[in-house]
């Protein structure tokens, strides 16, 4: 020890010390671009909020404004604005400190920063008017999903090349969850988002069904890992040490627990996929692996809490620390109920339901939010050579947002289990006892009500704390260049422990993040892929009509996917609401699959022939004339709007492309084939008194939705045996 | 026998799981909510008094272990003078902390922009928990593939299929009972003023989408004329109702709609003839004398 602390006077005492600079400029944009993405991104999803309490805050019947458009945009927003820029500005902030060397290129950073708020901005625009790809948090279309995939890697570049002209020999855990991070998000965000285009704002994901459904969740669950989890924990270790003034509390753990997470994580996908018709293994890999994640999740927040030893009475003066604990508390609790909902019997009755709602929330609210917060506590005052305004207001913000969170949450968890267990309860003679599933939604809508004004709480907490930023900064002066000195590292590395032999080189670091982070997602892809075994075919599924095709652009285009599932499990009480469960083979021409992760309205599987052409059209034009009290927002404008077929052929050859057998030639005839299609569904629609016309949206959504299910076998609401 | 052993199965996996709790409609068979509801008191109240014994059993021994160590170690003293005794005391011990005053024998050499590191053990409970879940996962696995009984379908799939012929046998088991099931061959008009009522109700909860408040049709027939496209009687009625005609989109309700249900809707259907309600749908199908 004593060795240690004179080896280390000699080494800042000797003559080759080197003087350089943090920029601070940078970690100040993001820091801006966090609190206002942030904002914006809490107010959509308060908007969402209320338009699930009522169907009119779907304000005038605008498309751009409805839950279906709307709900993506609140998604990514708090995702890839609020905690990626949030990441971004602990990252550039912190990295440069714990190598002691400034980042590699002031102009690499500004094109990420510009980059990026492009990026958020073409979202804010494309989402809205319904350019998506219909997959959850991956909605972007292909030429933003390009611009993010190159923004992504002159991240990573910035990152590496300065761990390259570091100044300090081995990395800080902090800086190996960076690197896992930046490693995954680009191998995750590259597969998910392989997708044909038919034109600049229009693909379809190569992979189908199953398949599909697999890669996304295996992109969707490592999201969650890899963009709102490790970056945060690389910052957890930064901020709580630092504002705490203790040292970390385990080295050791930090090693079992980085590699265990990282490498653990990637295979739990699958749990989002349960009693679905995902094969059975893979399924309970996901869940296995899910439950093996629990001690590597709580690794962290252990290191995290127990670096607080000897000081928690700093706790309850210190916004940051008060931020910060709420923050590892909430990812503890998160990441064991995670484990708890990936049983099959738990997930049985959480899954579909407002339950995951409130489980990612704790985790965005919480976890996110909180760690957000508490970081920008440390950073203004820092950053502009002042103290904080309001100690008081920070305050004010923290019970906001912890009432907020509590106000937001338990109504869901209520929410979630009062309408799964209506979904399940039978009669004694054998009958569902809520057949009508709307009864089922207007139990808990005074629930989303609660909910909203959870949400409210939040939103109100972040904007004092915006204030409180804004007045700090205001009561000081940024200090853009900050000073710093270090000796340049010297002569080779001597390895003391083996480990080091990762820990001290950035280049193995990130080779071995990719090894560890690889292995989950090829076990579980590759078989389901190629071994036919898991996704066998159904002879009488045939591929969808070029009117059908339409249709089904339109049912991505407005959200349904986010509303309503197509993925019957097999219960009881799910076949004998919706039919038959569904089977893998009658996905095998979805690009992209629509099984959807959240019941608001019934399942749509095997919707086909079950009402009559009309009911649909009244449907959509007003829900609640078919479905007194319906929560579904109108669609007017499928009424109004024609459908291009200019693109059919093309349409029609893209989906032979990926595997889709039209027979050769079928461009010439597909435009033909629609229209006639088209004429019979109009016709049909004229008779029951609903003036149309062929080429009318409408028209092809219902011959999409009128399709759904019908060739596995009629839904019937017989239970089939 | 093979009931017997799914049980058994079942119930080895929510003891596996740990959160019986939750138990769905799938592992514990044929049980409605109260049921559920009583197996989730019963077995969070069975975990419950497994972790308190496990926690009161770990107590008693580390009270035990301390009273044994009459000299006391370098880290008890530390221990001591930091205030870190009874609870906080605990706390430290199960996390296997080194003292804050022994900090120097554990820091590392590292220094990050002022963060140093401590290399104090991984908390023993923690290790304890990572290695039950991993052999947790091992157990799961043999539950749900290695020792499941049903190689030709996937376990979920034999799950509901079980489900399935369960709620049958004891759907039949309770129909047994009722008196009188009525069907489209015996059924009768009703016309207790209570009948009606019910039939109205059920009316305007699945048919006035279709067929208009008053019966006046929509998308569906008028159904207050004297004209029936599949037939004007109350047997013609009722089996219309339970079967449905899916060609033109009139559903089937016999899963929805109990028999007596069904009756009083036929009945109340048919108490809506010649009523003449506004804005009624042309006349369809064959004129049928009342």
């Amino acid at each position: 020890m004593i060795d240690n602390e004179q080896q280390h006077k000699q080494e800042t005492t000797s003559a080759n010390l080197e003087h350089f600079s943090y920029d601070n400029v940078i970690v100040k944009n993001f820091a801006i671009a966090t609190m206002f993405w942030g904002i914006a991104g809490m107010v959509v999803g308060l908007l969402v909020a209320l338009q699930l309490a009522h169907p009119i805050f779907n304000i005038g019947e605008q498309a751009w404004l409805t839950f279906g458009r709307l709900r993506p945009l609140h998604t990514n927003a708090v995702i890839f604005a609020f905690v990626g820029n949030g990441m971004f500005a602990g990252i550039y902030y912190s990295l440069p400190r714990l190598v002691k060397a400034r980042m590699y290129s002031d102009l690499l950073g500004k094109i990420h920063f510009w980059g990026w708020q492009l990026i958020i901005l073409s979202a804010l625009i494309t989402l809205p008017l319904g350019f998506t790809q219909g997959k959850e948090y991956a909605e972007l279309e292909w030429p933003i999903d390009i611009a993010i995939a190159v923004i992504w890697v002159v991240f990573g570049l910035n990152m590496i090349m300065t761990l390259v002209k570091r100044r300090e020999r081995h990395l800080y855990v902090a800086i190996w969850f960076y690197l896992a991070t930046f490693v995954t998000v680009a191998v995750l965000h590259i597969v998910n988002s392989l997708a044909l285009p038919l034109s600049l704002f229009n693909s379809y994901s190569v992979f189908a069904g199953v398949q599909d459904a697999l890669v996304q969740w295996w992109y969707g669950h490592n999201a969650v890992a890899f963009f709102l989890t490790t970056p945060y924990l690389g910052l957890m270790y930064y901020f709580v040490p630092k504002a705490a003034n203790r040292p970390v509390y385990s080295y050791r753990l930090s090693i079992i627990h980085f590699w265990s997470l990282i490498f653990i994580y990637i295979w739990a996908g699958p749990h989002h996929l349960l009693y679905t018709a995902l094969p059975d293994w893979a399924q309970s890999l996901g869940t296995v692996f899910s439950v093996m994640l629990i001690a590597p999740s709580w690794g962290g927040m252990l290191n995290g809490l127990l670096t607080l030893r000897g000081v928690w009475d700093k706790v309850r003066t210190e916004p940051v620390l008060k931020f910060m604990v709420v923050a590892l508390t909430a990812y503890g609790m998160a990441t064991f109920e995670g484990p708890m909902l990936s049983f099959k019997n738990v997930n049985a009755i959480t899954h579909y339901t407002d339950w995951t709602i409130a489980h990612v929330h704790v985790g965005a609210l919480g976890w996110n939010g909180f760690l957000t917060f508490g970081m920008l506590y440390w950073l203004f005052p820092k950053m502009y050579r002042t103290k904080l305004h309001s100690l008081k207001l920070a305050n004010v913000h923290f019970w906001l947002g912890t009432l907020g969170i509590v106000f937001y949450v338990v109504p869901m968890y209520w929410a979630g289990l009062t309408q799964s267990l209506m979904w399940k309860e039978f009669t004694p003679e054998g009958f569902l006892k809520y057949p009508n599933f709307l009864e089922t939604v207007t139990q808990i809508v005074p629930m989303y009500m609660l909910r909203a004004v959870g949400g409210l709480l939040y939103v109100v907490g972040a904007l004092v704390g915006v204030y409180n930023y804004y007045m700090t900064a205001t009561s000081g002066k940024l200090q853009r260049e900050e000073e710093a000195s270090a000796p340049a590292l010297q002569g080779s590395h001597k390895v003391k422990r083996w480990h080091e032999w990762i820990e001290a080189r950035p280049i193995q670091m990130t080779i071995f993040s990719f090894v560890a982070i690889s292995i989950g997602g090829i076990v579980e892809f590759l078989p389901t892929y190629f071994v036919e075994e898991n996704t066998p075919t159904i002879a009488t599924v045939k591929p969808y009509t070029p009117l059908e095709l339409k249709g089904r652009d339109i049912y991505i285009r407005e959200g349904c996917y986010l509303c309503h599932s197509q993925m019957i499990r097999p219960f009881r009480s799910e076949t004998e609401r919706y039919g038959d469960y569904s089977k893998s083979g009658e996905f095998v021409y979805d690009h992209p699959f629509q099984w959807g992760s959240k019941r608001t309205g019934p399942d749509l599987a095997r919707l086909g022939g079950k009402y009559p052409d009309s009911w649909h059209y009244n449907h959509m034009l007003d829900p609640g004339s078919m479905s007194p009290g319906s929560i579904m927002p109108s669609y007017p404008w499928l009424l109004e709007d024609d459908i291009s077929v200019d693109d059919v052929p093309a349409q029609i050859s893209l989906m032979r492309n990926l595997g889709v057998p039209y027979e050769e030639g079928y461009e010439e005839k597909a435009v033909a084939d629609l229209d006639k299609q088209a004429e019979e569904i109009t016709e049909s629609l004229i008779n029951d008194g609903s003036d149309t016309a062929p080429r009318k949206e409408i028209v092809a959504l219902i011959a999409y939705l009128q399709r759904l299910g019908v060739d596995a076998g009629q839904a019937s609401n017989l239970p089939l045996k | 026998m093979k009931s017997a052993n799914k049980k058994i199965l079942s119930l080895l996996a929510l003891t596996l799981t740990g959160n019986a709790a939750w138990a769905s409609d799938q592992l514990i068979y044929g049980i409605d909510n109260f049921d559920l509801l009583i197996y989730t008191l019963g077995s969070v109240l069975v975990l419950l008094f497994f972790a308190i014994l496990i926690i009161a059993l770990g107590l008693l021994f580390i009270v035990k272990e301390s009273l044994k160590k009459a000299p006391k170690t370098a880290e008890d003293v530390a221990f001591e003078m930091e205030g870190e005794t009874g609870w906080k005391g605990f706390l430290a011990r199960i996390n296997a902390a080194k003292p804050i005053a022994l900090e120097k024998d554990i820091i590392m050499d590292h220094n990050y922009d002022g963060i140093q590191e401590l290399d104090n053990d991984l908390p023993p409970w923690w290790k304890a928990l990572f290695y039950a879940c991993i052999v947790l996962a091992f157990g799961y696995l043999g539950v749900y593939h290695w020792w499941a009984e049903t190689d030709a379908e996937p376990v979920s799939i034999a799950e509901y299929h079980y489900d399935v012929e369960q709620a049958e046998i004891a759907k039949k088991e309770y129909l047994a009972t009722m008196a009188n099931a009525i069907d489209e061959t015996n059924v009768e008009v009703a016309v207790e003023a209570s009948a009606l009522a019910s039939g109205k109700k059920a009316f305007d909860a699945n048919c006035k989408a279709c067929h208009g408040g008053a019966g006046e049709g929509g998308v569906g027939p008028n159904l207050t004329d004297e004209y029936w496209l599949h037939g004007g009687d109350v047997k013609s009625i009722f089996k219309t109702i339970k079967y449905g005609v899916p060609a033109k989109g009139m559903l089937a309700w016999e899963a929805k709609l109990t028999p007596l249900q069904i009756q009083e809707v036929s009945s109340y259907i048919l108490s809506l003839q010649g009523t003449n309600p506004p804005n009624g749908k042309a006349p369809q199908g064959e004129k049928v004398a009342m």
